[in-house]
C-alpha cells in the first residue's frame, strides 16, 4: 500500500496527461508504453487503469480474488498492462526492448518505466542502464519512485543508494529531480521529455511512502500488509475519498 | 530454403556446426522478414552473425556480456511485433537469466527464440562453470516453452527456420566449436513436435537427441551385426514431446534407451519416462550425465568417461534384451 500511494501523482499525470493511449483500443500499435517495474504498486496501477477506462471498475473488486487478473502484481493479460512484473529489476530491460522495437519500426511511441528505489539493488537495472545509454534511446524514460523505504526498512540503512542522481548521470542518462507529489513539477518534467538528444531520460521523483494517509507515511509497516476494514475506512476519510 | 539447394557455399560456411547454422538461418530469415532481429550476448562470431551485421546492421543488437538485460530486451522487442533471436552461451543464457526467461519470456508468452551455443559439455576443457547439462530440465519445466535439440547443422537450419511459425517462446540447443556428425537426410524437413525415425528395428528403441543421435546410429549399426534390431528415434523436440512415437516404441519394442548430453534428471530421459510410466510402463535405461559436476577435459574423453557413447548405448540395449 505504501508503495502505491507514493506513486499516485506520477501515475495520474502519466495516464491523464502524458501517455498517448486509447483505452478502448488497448493494443493500438502506436500507443505509448508504460511498465510498472515496481510491480507491487499494482493497486495504484489498477485504479488508474479503471479510471482511464481500460478496465471496468468492477475489476477493482477482484483484487486478490480467485482467478482474478488483478492480483498483487500486474498481469499482461489484463487490458492496459504492458508486461507482467513483480520480480524486481526486469522492467527497464523490457522497456529498452520496447524502445528499440519502436526505433527499428520507425514508430513514434515512447516507453516509460517506473522503478523503485529498493529495486535498484537488483544488478540487472545497471545492465539495462548501461545498455540504454549505449543504444542512445531518447524514447526511453525511467521514473524512480524514490520513497526512501523498502520492505524491511529505510533504503539508506539497507543498501546506500546515494548519490543516485550522479550514478545515473555517470551511466549516460539525462537526469532531473522533482518532488513526485507536486503535480506541476511532475507534469513539467513529463512535458520536457526527452531531456536530451540521444540519451535516455531519468526522472528521480522524491516521494513519501504511504503519502496521504497519516499513519502510513514514512514507514515500511504498510509495504506488504493487508489493510483491515477499520484502517481502510480511516485511510479513505483522510484521503477525502467517498466511503 | 534447404541445404541441398544452397550447395557447397552453405556447407563451407556452416562447417557442420549447429551454432553457425543457427546464425546463418537467422541471417537468411532477416533478409526476407524485416521484423527478424538478433540480440547477441557477445556472440557475434560464436553464433555466426557477422554476415547479418553487414547485411542489416540495425537488426543485430549487441547486448554485451549481460544475459539478464539481453533476455528482457528480447522480451520487450517481441511485445512490439519484432521477432527476436537471442544468441548466447547455453550455460549463461539459461541459468544466469533464468528469472527473466521465466517471467518476461515464458510467463508473458513472448515469441523469443533463444539460440544456446556450447551446450552440454562441448566446452569440456572450460570446466563445470561452462557446461550446460541442466538446461533442458530448466527449459522443459517452463509452461509455454518449445524445446528443440537439433542433431546436426542441417537440422539446426530447418528447426530454426521452423520457429517462424511458433506463437510462443522457444529454446534451440546448439553445439560448440566442433564439427557435428551429419545424421539427418539431405532432403529431410523436420517438423517441430514430430520425431524422426532413423532406423526401424523392433527389438529395442533408442531415443536420442543432439550429438547422441550419431552415437545411437553407430550403436544400432553394430548391434544389427549381432542380430539385434534397434529403432533409432531422433527426438529433436523435447517439448512438446512426440507422444505417439514414444508410445509406439514402448508398445512395439522390448524396452527404451534414452541418450542425451545432459543430466539424467529432467531432460529427454525424464520426459520419456514420465510419459511411459503413465501410459505404457516400459523397461528403460538412461544414457547421460550422472548426478555430479563434470570433470575438466577434452570433450570426447569426457563423454567417454560418463558413458555418453555408442558403446554404452549398446551395453544398455543388451541389458534390455536379457
Amino acid at each position: 500500500m505504501g508503495g502505491s500511494l507514493s506513486a499516485a501523482e506520477v501515475l495520474a499525470a502519466l495516464y491523464f496527461h502524458h501517455l498517448k493511449i486509447r483505452p478502448a483500443e488497448p493494443d493500438w500499435a502506436d500507443r505509448d508504453r508504460f511498465i510498472l517495474s515496481k510491480g507491487h504498486a499494482n493497486a495504484a496501477l489498477g485504479a488508474v487503469l479503471a479510471q482511464a477506462g481500460f478496465i471496468e471498475d468492477s475489476v477493482l473488486d477482484q483484487f486478490y480474488a480467485y482467478e482474478s487478473l488483478f492480483g498483487m502484481h500486474p498481469d499482461i493479460k489484463m487490458a492496459g498492462v504492458e508486461m507482467s512484473t513483480g520480480g524486481l529489476g526486469h522492467g527497464l530491460s523490457i522497456g529498452l526492448g520496447m524502445a528499440l522495437g519502436a526505433r527499428l519500426q520507425k514508430k513514434k511511441f515512447r516507453t516509460i518505466v517506473m522503478i523503485g528505489d529498493g529495486e535498484l539493488q537488483e544488478g540487472s537495472n545497471w545492465e539495462a542502464a548501461m545498455a540504454a545509454a549505449h543504444q542512445k534511446v531518447s524514447n526511453l524514460t525511467a521514473i524512480l519512485d524514490y520513497n526512501k523505504i523498502q520492505q524491511s526498512g529505510h533504503v539508506s540503512e539497507m543498501m546506500a543508494l546515494e548519490p543516485v542522481a550522479d550514478k545515473w548521470s555517470a551511466f549516460g542518462w539525462a537526469v532531473r529531480e522533482i518532488d513526485g507529489h507536486d503535480m506541476d513539477q511532475v507534469v513539467s518534467a513529463l512535458d520536457d521529455l526527452p531531456f536530451e538528444k540521444d540519451r535516455p531520460s531519468m526522472i528521480i521523483a522524491h516521494t513519501v511512502k504511504g503519502k496521504g494517509v497519516s499513519f502510513s507515511e514514512g514507514t515500511h509497516l504498510w509495504h506488504n500488509n493487508m489493510v483491515p476494514e477499520d484502517v481502510y475506512q480511516k485511510a479513505l476519510a483522510e484521503l477525502g475519498e467517498p466511503v | 530454403m534447404n541445404a541441398a539447394k544452397k550447395g557447397p557455399d552453405w556447407v563451407a560456411k556452416v562447417q557442420n556446426q549447429s551454432r553457425l547454422s543457427f546464425g546463418f538461418a537467422v541471417t537468411d530469415m532477416a533478409a526476407r522478414d524485416d521484423k527478424v532481429v538478433a540480440v547477441s550476448a557477445d556472440t557475434l562470431d560464436l553464433i555466426g552473425l557477422r554476415e547479418m551485421v553487414k547485411a542489416v546492421p540495425d537488426r543485430v543488437i549487441e547486448a554485451g556480456i549481460a544475459e539478464q538485460n539481453a533476455m528482457g530486451v528480447a522480451s520487450g522487442l517481441a511485445t512490439t511485433g519484432m521477432r527476436p533471436y537471442l544468441c548466447g552461451y547455453a550455460p549463461f543464457i539459461t541459468a544466469r537469466s533464468m528469472e527473466q526467461l521465466r517471467n518476461d519470456v515464458a510467463y508473458a508468452k513472448q515469441r523469443v527464440v533463444i539460440g544456446a551455443a556450447c551446450s552440454g559439455i562441448t566446452l569440456g576443457v572450460s570446466g563445470g562453470t561452462h557446461h550446460a547439462v541442466e538446461d533442458l530440465a530448466l527449459m522443459r519445466s517452463l509452461p509455454n516453452m518449445t524445446v528443440l535439440v537439433p542433431a546436426d547443422a542441417l537440422e539446426a537450419w530447418h528447426l530454426t527456420q521452423a520457429t517462424e511459425a511458433l506463437d510462443g517462446p522457444s529454446y534451440v540447443r546448439l553445439g560448440g566449436r566442433v564439427e557435428e556428425v551429419p545424421v539427418t537426410a539431405p532432403d529431410a524437413k523436420p517438423v517441430i513436435g514430430k520425431a524422426t525415425t532413423l532406423r526401424r528395428g523392433t527389438d529395442i528403441a533408442v531415443i536420442a537427441c543432439g550429438v547422441l543421435v550419431a552415437e545411437a546410429l553407430k550403436a544400432a549399426d553394430e548391434l544389427a551385426g549381432e542380430g539385434i534390431g534397434v529403432r533409432v528415434i531422433n527426438m529433436h523436440t523435447i517439448k512438446p514431446l512426440d507422444r505417439e512415437t514414444v508410445l509406439a516404441a514402448a508398445a512395439e519394442t522390448r524396452g527404451i534407451v534414452t541418450a542425451e548430453e545432459h543430466h539424467l534428471t529432467g531432460g529427454l530421459g525424464g520426459a520419456v519416462a514420465e510419459l511411459v510410466a503413465e501410459e505404457h510402463p516400459t523397461r528403460m535405461r538412461f544414457v547421460g550425465m550422472p548426478d555430479e559436476f563434470c570433470i575438466v577435459g577434452p570433450t570426447p574423453k569426457v563423454r567417454e568417461r560418463y558413458g555418453m557413447t555408442a558403446a554404452n548405448i549398446m551395453a544398455k540395449c543388451r541389458e534390455l534384451m536379457g
